[in-house]
């Protein structure tokens, strides 16, 4: 049976764009090539409260089966004592839940591979035309495919993502 | 028709309640002056809009004329798109063309239109590539006897003509090719956007209308009998997404915006909107 991983955005409407081929690629590079990754849609999440809130309370019952919960706040509102508590009372629950606070949020991702021709946020990305609006999700697959085209320097530039893929090798070592 | 008005950023004028009797209609005209506003004849058997718009010497003012020439030549240009499964799975008639049929006529030639230019057959597949589990490599047409195209869909290197395609497949892939026509209208219509639409694509449907209705600056008015659909609106939709109820005294239509009814915001904090609508609430807010 594959790895089942479910990802937690704080919306999914544009996030899922950037973080399920992102996820893919983290959980291979920790160890699983064929993980079956889920963006969570339902129930429908409207930031950073609702999500703390879906995660303590009402997910457990419809996702108690993945194998992986990560959660991907934006970091400014993420803080360090809240995410950790998620996590310990997910493990004491049996969910492994692993949150990993987007610095400064999940769209600058989906930046990296462009960092050298662009200042760092994504409305200036679409400004310098990487992303295109006819396309699904504003083009942000296609920017995060040219992102992932080189994992370690994303890991470099994003080091929670590499702390990340260092944290779901360790929980595979234990699945 | 039972009132006719005219708002583009104020009133402009209304009708008040038409009656069948006479052949003129008296219409009072909101002047954006201090004063009861005067009234204009206009033939009852005609929009008075596009009467409006003619101006004249006892009708309104040139630049509430031109106002409203531009509304009635944004509603002349109207696509009302209701694709049928049958139609889109068949030979399109014309080898290539600027815009479809309402019923989804000469969609295969639309869609090798929209495929000759790359970035735009990247963009319109970008699309369908999300709408179905499997990778979907290509879109394209497949050419008859006489060159007449057929809708097809490549994934993993097999092609898949439109006779084999699904009734949701095919109706999601003509109201996405709708926004990349090169004609394209300045109000599309469609009836039921759900239909055949399966359920866990709903939020797909919604982002593509409401991302490339902004891309491509088309208006776009869609109707809904799908409890899922609502789900996914964002909350300054409530502004622009509206119930309609009979009204049981009168018999006739009510339209309210969902952000008008009453206790609506406090009731959707607290329950899907999904379930506000397939119980009877909103009904029973009248």
């Amino acid at each position: 049976m594959s790895f089942r991983v479910l990802v937690i955005p704080e919306d999914p409407t544009l996030n899922g764009y950037i973080l399920k081929p992102l996820t893919k690629a983290i959980v291979a590079a920790a160890g699983k090539p064929a993980a079956k990754v889920t963006v969570l849609t339902n129930p429908r999440l409207r930031g950073y409260d609702q999500a703390v809130r879906a995660i303590r309370t009402n997910l457990a019952e419809r996702y108690r089966h993945m194998d992986l919960w990560l959660f991907f706040p934006d970091a400014d509102k993420a803080k360090d004592d809240t995410t950790r508590s998620l996590e310990e009372k997910r493990a004491v629950q049996g969910t492994g839940l692993l949150c990993c606070p987007a610095q400064p949020e999940v769209e600058i991702y989906a930046c990296a591979a462009f960092r050298n021709d662009i200042p760092e946020r994504w409305e200036d990305v679409r400004a310098h035309k990487h992303g295109d609006p006819r396309r699904a999700g504003g083009g942000r697959d296609r920017m995060v495919e040219a992102t992932l085209q080189n994992l370690p320097l994303l890991f470099q530039l994003c080091p929670e993502l590499q702390d990340l893929r260092d944290r779901i090798a360790e929980r595979l070592q234990e699945y | 028709m039972t009132r006719e008005n005219l708002h583009v950023r104020k009133k402009l004028y209304d009708s008040g309640e038409v009656s069948q009797s006479g052949p003129t209609l008296d219409v009072r005209y909101y002047k954006q002056q201090r004063g009861r506003p005067p009234r204009l004849k206009f033939e009852s058997s005609r929009p008075v809009l596009t009467q409006f718009a003619a101006g004249g010497a006892k009708g309104p003012e040139d630049g509430h004329a031109n106002l409203a020439y531009e509304v009635s030549q944004a509603l002349a240009n109207m696509q009302g798109l209701d694709p049928l499964p049958g139609i889109l799975r068949d030979y399109s008639q014309a080898l290539s063309i600027q815009r479809m049929g309402e019923r989804g006529e000469n969609f295969a030639a639309l869609v090798k239109t929209i495929c000759q230019n790359k970035s735009t057959k990247d963009a319109y597949l970008s699309w369908l590539g999300l709408l179905r589990p499997e990778e979907i490599d290509d879109v394209g047409t497949l050419d008859g006897a006489l060159g007449e195209p057929m809708f097809m869909l490549q994934e993993g290197g097999h092609r898949f003509p439109a006779p084999v395609l699904s009734d949701g497949t095919l109706r999601f892939a003509a109201l996405a090719a709708a926004f990349f026509q090169p004609d394209r209208p300045h109000l599309l219509t469609i009836e039921e956007v759900e239909n055949g639409i399966h359920a866990s694509r709903l939020q797909l449907l919604l982002e593509l209308l409401r991302s490339q209705a902004k891309a491509t600056r088309t208006q776009v008015v869609a109707t809904t009998h799908s409890a899922t659909v609502l789900d996914w609106l964002q909350e300054e939709e409530y502004q622009t997404t509206f119930f309609c109820q009979r009204d049981e005294a009168t018999g006739k239509s009510r339209i309210r915006a969902l952000a008008k009814v009453p206790h609506f915001h406090a009731a959707a904090q607290k329950t899907p909107v999904s379930e506000l609508f397939a119980e009877g609430w909103l009904e029973t807010t009248a």
